[in-house]
Formats: C-alpha cells, structure tokens, sequence
C-alpha cells in the first residue's frame, strides 16, 4: 500500500455510541459500534448518522493509537446518513495524544471497476481493511424509515461496491489506493453477498461543512414524490429525455396548494428541463429542489394529458416525519410527537398529538389500555398541541397523582383512557 | 341419619327420568334429524374453494342455519355455490339453496330440497330449556366427523362452567358440547341452545426451536360456546327477505369505542357503561341527527348501556339494539356531550351497499376485477361524498399484467390512462376498450393507496 494509505489508516477510529431509545414505554440505553474518519486537524470526525444522533447520551472514539477518547455530536443529516464529531481536544492535549486527518478524493472522477478500499469495524473487529471495486457510481436507495425511523436516500445516489461491508464498518471510509477518501461507507443488504453501498465523498464534504457550519442543513420541501418515467413518454407523448413523473402529492403541501396533481409530469423546473425517466436521475434532481432557499417562489411547467399548465408553489421547510421522543417514566409511556409531515402522511386532520411508542407493562399507561400506535390527543381539556404541555401536565401529576382522562385514536377512532396513580 | 343424608342424592338421580323417559342414547339418535352437513364452494375469478359447515334445521320448509364464520363477509351471494346437505352417516347429497344472511344474528340461511325434508326435524319441535341452565349441569350435544367418515356423528358432553353476557346470553361449557352451529341440549333432551364458533385458547408452544411461545387454538370442529335456547328460538324466523339480507338498520358511526370503567368513573357515571362515538359518515342518520365525534352514547330508547364484560362487548350490545330496529324507525339516544346530558331523536337509515352487494367486474386479460366505490370505502380512504369518484380493486390475479404492475386489492383506481374515472360505468368502458385494443402496450393506472398515490403502468403485451 501506498504511504498516502498508511496515513489514511492512522485517521480510521473506532465509535462506540451509548444512546437513548424510547421503544418500550421507557428512556433506556443501547450501545452501539460504528467507524469514523478524522477528517480535520481540529479533530472533526465523519461518521454515519446511524452512529451518532441526538439520541447519543455519549459518545467514545478509539483512535489508531488505541486510545480512546469522547466526543460530541455537532451536527446530522439523516437525509444523506451524515454525522459530524468533534474530539474532546482538550482530553486529547491533557494526554499528549495525536491523530492524523484524511484526504477527501474527487468522487465524481471515480471509475466502475476502479479498485477500492473499505476501512471500519465490522462486528467490532477493530481496523479491519477490506478490498473491491467500484461496482455501480450511481445507485438510488431511498428508504422512508430507514435510519431508526428517519427517512433517507431521497437526495443522493450512493456508491456500490463489493469490498465486503458488514455492521460496524458503518461510518468508515472508502478509500482509493492513495489514501484519498471517495466514500463514506453506510449500508449493505443483510444476507447478500459483497453489496456494499457508500456516501460520495462530494456529497459528505458539502454536507459535513454545512453541519460544521451551522449543525443543520437546511432544505425545501414542495411535497411531492416523483416516480419514474422510463417506457411511459410515448403514453404522456413527451419530446425524448424530459420530464419528470408525479407520483403522489402530500395533502395540504405546497405542491397540493399550487394544483399540482398525481400524474402531471413536470417538464421544466424554474425555466430548466427535467429528465427524469430513470431511478437514479431522481435523487440528484430531488437534490435540487431541497437545495433552494426556503420560502422561494418555485414555476413548474407542467404537462397534463394534452394540457400545458404554469404553476407557482414556495417552498416550506423540509422537515422529517419523525418529532421530539420522550418518555413518562411513572406513566410507563414512550411517546414521539406527532409532525406536520406525519400528519400528511397518515391523513390526520392537524398535527396535534402525541405517538405512543411503547407501554411498560404494569405500570399505569399499559393498565389503561393504551398501546404502541395509540396517537394521545387530548388530556383532560388539554389538547397535546406540543410535548410541553404533555410535560406539564405530567409533572403536576408528579407532585400529585391524581387520574388524568386522556383521549386517544387508534385506526382514527376515538377512545377515553384513564390514568391512575 | 343415614337415610336423610342419602335423600338428596336420591332426588338428584331421579330429576332426568321425571322430564324425560328417553335414555341418552336414544334421544341422541332421535336429535340427529336436526343436524346436517353443509358442503358449498366460493368461486372467485379463477379458483373454487370449498367451505365444509354443519348446520341446524329451523323448520319444516327445510331452512337451515350456518353460523356466520361459515361465510367472510367480502363474499357476494351470486359467489356461492353448489350447496349440498348430507345427513349424518350419509353419503347423499340433497341440493339446497342459499337464502342469504341475517344481519342481527349474523347467521347464513339456506334451504334443502323437498327430498330431504320428510327426514328432518327442526329442533324447534324439542321443547327447549324453561330457565338459564346452572352451574354444572350437563349439557351434551352432537359432533360430526370429515366427509372422508360419511359425516359419522359422535356424542359430546361437558358441564356449564359459566353464563355470561357477549352481550347475548351464552353458557360456556369446561370442555367442547357440540359442533359449531349444531344444538346443544340438556339430560332431558330439552334444547339448551346453539354452539357458536368456538373461542381461541391460549397455549404455550414448546419445540426443539421454541421454547415455550404463546400460541392460540381454535378448535373448528367442536366448540364449548353455547349461546342459549332463547336468544336463538326468536330468531330463527329471520329468514332473509332478500339474499343480500336487507333491509338492515343503519347508524352511520364507524368508530364506536367501549367506556373503560375507570373512565366511566371519571365521568362521574358510576355503574354505567357508553361508547364514544367517532368517524361519523357524512349524511349518515347520527350526522343527520347532529350526533358529533366524542360524544358519549349512555342509552337507548330509555335502557342503559350495560356493563359488560369485557368491555368492548358494549359496543356489540349497541350494534344490536340497532339491528333489531328497521330502517325509517327513530331510536332515542341518551348522550353525553361536554360534561351534560341531551338526548337525541335519531331516525335510522338503510344501511349503505356492502362490500358483498357490490357491482364487480373482472377483467381477463389485464388480471384484476374492480368494483364500485361504496360510502365504506370513503371512511377508509378519507374522502368526502363528493369527491368518491373511482372504483376499488377486489380481486388482482396472481403473475397477470395488472400484479406484475403492482396493483394490489383494494387500491382504489382514480385514473385510467390519464382520464378521471367519475362512475363504474365509465371505469368499465374504458376497461373493456383497454382490453379491446389489440395493439396498445400498455395502460397507466393512477390509483390511491393508504392516503398515497402512484402511477401504475400495465403491460398488456
């Protein structure tokens, strides 16, 4: 290997993450094993976001000299499956402790067939390197839930490659041979053999900047899913390579507001051209709606059966289906606020409530009568606008019990629960 | 002092013989006329799956009735065939007809071929028990085996272990009576009741890769769930008007939840039970008559909700009094409505097109069958009256065109290539005309699913 290499090796770290879960009517710990890259001489380290989010209560790096040190999340994107770490610095100067920090390569010169290196933590087995080639440059891979109920994939296409990725290796880099990190390795298909997927170094470099910068990324959202065109242009009778096809339009969404409809095809985007006929040219064109600024005026030309239509839609805020977790220990109750996309997406008439995500059995929710999907929306007269009431009103009860009627839905009928100490 | 301990003994031993000089053998033989063997077959687009029930003889017009598990409620009438009654031990068929469903007590009616039915007997010829029976008594009843076994009958008997509400009153033996459908009886042979389908039993399932997993068993053939001789007698005259089972009374709420005691409680309702009322159909008699979500239904027509046990029970009783009603009738809802009590005038309506009346198509070629839009498929779907344009998926066959697109049953179909479908009508043209065409590619479907939409492309070459 090249001395480009060894230096790269020295930036590989081991993360090992404490973080809470609320799934079963509790706040509980659960530990986890990812890998990580240093990518800074200021200690800022790369990983997945799988690894690290909000939810860690702690976080503990192994660097190549095998010692370990904490560090603290400073920004995520579930969107792209990216975390951003800093060392603890001033543990890292107390100890006389050194790293090193990596090179990113140009992911966009990468080659199908160019030969790569994995680095990271399969099971646990620390500094592991694995080896393949670059098997796809471009392969889509959304998931609506696929990190720990955040959504993923909608933005990026992802490197394929067979070096062999396991669980563990997550968060660690893809490498070529002169050391230069072209991918942030993240995900694998259980059971298969040698399909390893990667985050393009050019999407992490911009988006680990942007979570350095200001601990968030920030994006538009129009509210609408598109779906591929291939082998349908002849059906919409479009001019060869444009267009891209609505699948489905989140009710109230400011896509929905402009009139825009299941099956329209957007042809033109703010003036540009749109091809969107296969699965892989979504994500980048997704991509381009997110990254406009929020609140801005967006034309789309759209074709509907033999009509032409110009609408106009600004931008909302991108936010996740996912809301605030929390726990009501003496309750025995996990709950996760309800949002306005989760709202949207299960037809729910506003985003008042709160999802139960788990009862303890034996303590006073699961008597009751409540269950996991249980959405709470009222307690007494209050209605669960957001958590702090929920929290309020659980901390009277705290300092004195007493039984609180809590209205609830379940498959959208409603139902009276009481609370006793 | 031996003679007066021995006394009550004697007395227990005597009560059958005074109501009944037959031995059990012989009324069993005698009670076998009442029971049949049902054999039938639901066809559906491309398979037949043949249904094997036991049934109860009601009269001397040769109406049978099968409990209402014998039939999944998606199932249209004009789905069910061939049915054939066999007595047991017998291995001839007699044909029979089937007459339709009861929307009270759920039952399926059919009626047997004049042939048969010098040879049966209604159990309503038997006398039937005069009181609730008790703690303990033995009750007994009749099995039957497979076809492979010419219907052989077998003898069941087992002792009341409680009677209960759910909300009929129903006696629940320790161990299995009778077959599900067939009549249950006392020593004296006076009919007890029907069993009904029976309930699952919790068990622990222990394997070499398991070790000790919950698991529930439903036993189908025998059950110890009776319900009593006179929940059952007043109905056995509910031989549906129609085969779709109409008319049937209709409310209109499809969220109807049970008060928790506890609740009840809270609200100040002490020994009272309710439901809350949700998911109110626009147009529908509740909304008509200003009923709201959340209010708290405590009676009807001036009786109290019940407690029961368990709770959701409740919700059937209400469902019940409902159904007892016909439509056009006006029912008196006590509610509660923010804390104060009102009652409301509520005149029930015809219950809207199920499921099983539905008007359905199926379409060969692109492997699907659609049918109309129904006002339950707004409530599933969330749309308003106004906007229940389309039709729904039923039936998707498996490797056809339409599968292969990803169409599901139950989608709900709100485009044909790129055309709004505003009736059934409409849809089946277009549909017919897609399969007309001999040269088309393809077909583009918009269709609905769970609030979410997508284009579905149908390859028809």
């Amino acid at each position: 290997m090249s001395r480009g290499f060894d230096h790269l090796l020295d930036a590989v770290v081991r993360i090992d993450v404490k973080e809470s879960t609320f799934d079963d009517g509790a706040q509980r710990i659960s530990e986890g094993i990812g890998s990580g890259v240093i990518i800074s001489p200021g200690g800022l380290i790369l990983t997945n976001a799988h690894v690290a989010s909000p939810r860690a209560v702690g976080i503990f790096v192994t660097l190549a000299s095998l010692e370990r040190v904490s560090a603290r999340l400073v920004g995520w994107d579930h969107w792209t499956d990216l975390a951003v770490l800093r060392l603890d610095l001033d543990d890292v100067r107390r100890r006389k402790l050194s790293f090193t920090s990596a090179e990113f390569g140009d992911s966009s010169k990468l080659y199908t067939g160019q030969t790569v290196y994995a680095v990271g933590t399969p099971y646990g087995l620390e500094r592991t390197l694995t080896r393949g080639i670059i098997s796809n440059k471009s392969r889509p891979f959304e998931d609506p839930q696929g990190i720990d109920g955040y959504e993923t994939g909608m933005f990026n296409n992802w490197l394929q490659t067979d070096a062999a990725i396991n669980p563990g290796n997550s968060g660690g880099p893809l490498a070529t041979e002169d050391g230069k990190v072209i991918g942030i390795n993240s995900r694998t298909y259980i059971g298969a053999e040698n399909l390893g997927f990667a985050i393009p170094a050019n999407i992490a470099r911009r988006v680990s900047a942007e979570l350095v910068q200001h601990g968030r990324i920030s994006r538009s959202y129009l509210g609408f899913d598109p779906g591929v065109l291939q082998d349908l242009e002849n059906f919409y009778t479009l001019a060869a390579n444009t267009g891209l096809l609505v699948n489905s339009v989140d009710p109230g969404s400011p896509a929905a507001r402009a009139g825009l409809h299941p099956g329209d095809v957007v042809l033109k985007l703010n003036g540009e051209k749109l091809d969107g006929r296969f699965h892989e040219q979504l994500p980048p064109i997704q991509n381009m709606i997110a990254s406009l600024p929020v609140g801005s005026t967006v034309r789309l030309s759209v074709k509907r059966g033999g009509q032409m239509l110009e609408l106009s839609a600004v931008t909302e805020k991108l936010e996740s289906q996912m809301g605030e977790e929390w726990a009501l220990e003496k309750w025995g109750l996990s709950v996760q606020k309800v949002t306005r996309t989760f709202a949207r997406r299960n037809q729910l008439t506003d985003e008042t409530g709160a999802i139960v995500l788990g009862v303890q059995p034996g303590y006073p929710a699961a008597d009751a009568g409540l269950a996991r999907g249980d959405i709470i929306t009222k307690i007494g007269s209050v209605p669960i606008a957001d958590l702090d009431k929920l929290k309020k009103i659980y901390e009277a009860y705290v300092l004195k019990p007493v039984p609180q009627l809590i209205e609830a839905q379940r498959n959208r009928s409603i139902s009276l629960y009481v609370i006793k100490p | 002092m031996n003679f007066l301990r021995r006394l009550p003994l004697l007395l227990c031993l005597a009560t059958p013989v005074f109501a009944s000089t037959a031995s059990l053998p012989e009324l069993f033989n005698e009670r076998l006329k009442s029971v049949v063997a049902v054999e039938f077959f639901i066809q559906d687009e491309i398979e037949r799956h043949p249904v094997g029930v036991q049934g109860t003889v009601v009269d001397d017009n040769g109406t049978i009735i099968l409990p209402a598990a014998a039939i999944l409620p998606r199932v249209a009438p004009d789905q069910l065939k061939d049915f054939k009654v066999y007595q047991p031990g017998s291995t001839e068929p007699a044909n029979a007809t089937y007459l339709g469903q009861d929307a009270l007590t759920g039952w399926h009616f059919i009626r047997v071929e004049e042939k048969l039915r010098s040879k049966l007997v209604p159990v309503t010829k038997y006398a039937a028990i005069a009181a609730d029976p008790v703690l303990s008594e033995e009750l007994w009843g009749i099995g039957l085996r497979n076809k492979d076994e010419d219907f052989m009958p077998y003898f069941l008997s087992s002792r009341v272990a409680m009677v209960t509400k759910l909300p009929q009153k129903t006696a629940i033996a320790a161990s299995e009576v009778a077959g599900p459908g067939l009549p249950v009886f006392n020593l004296a042979g006076q009919l007890a009741g029907l069993a009904q389908t029976s309930f699952g039993q919790n068990f622990l399932l222990f394997s070499r890769k398991q070790n000790g997993n919950p698991i529930v068993l439903v036993n189908v053939e025998e059950s110890s769930v009776v319900l009593l001789a006179d929940e059952v007698l007043p109905n056995v005259g509910r031989i549906p008007q129609s085969v779709t089972g109409r008319p049937i009374a209709w409310l209109g709420a499809y969220g109807v939840q049970p008060l928790a005691p506890e609740v009840a409680k809270l609200l100040n309702l002490e020994n009272q039970s309710g439901v809350v009322l949700s998911d109110l159909l626009e147009g529908s008699p509740a909304v008509k008559a200003g009923l709201k979500e959340r209010d708290i239904v405590l009676a009807i027509d001036g009786q109290p909700l019940p407690r029961l046990k368990p709770d959701h029970m409740v919700a059937g009783f209400l469902s019940q009094e409902i159904l007892r009603h016909r439509p056009g009738d006006t029912i008196t809802l006590t509610i509660l409505r923010d804390g104060a009590r009102q009652e409301t005038k509520v005149t029930l309506g015809d219950e809207p097109k199920l499921p099983r009346e539905a008007r359905r198509q199926y379409f060969e070629r692109l492997g699907f069958t659609v049918r109309e839009f129904l006002p339950t498929d707004g409530i599933v779907n969330r749309v308003k009256p106004a906007e229940q344009l389309g039709v729904i998926v039923h039936f998707v066959k498996p490797g056809s065109p339409a599968a292969t697109a990803g169409l599901q049953p139950d989608d709900w179909v709100r485009e044909i290539d790129g055309v709004e479908v505003k009736t059934y009508a409409a849809a089946l043209e277009m549909l017919h005309a897609i399969e007309a065409g001999n040269n088309r590619p393809e077909s583009v479907l918009l269709v609905s699913r769970g609030g979410e939409t997508a284009v579905l492309r149908v390859k028809l070459n």
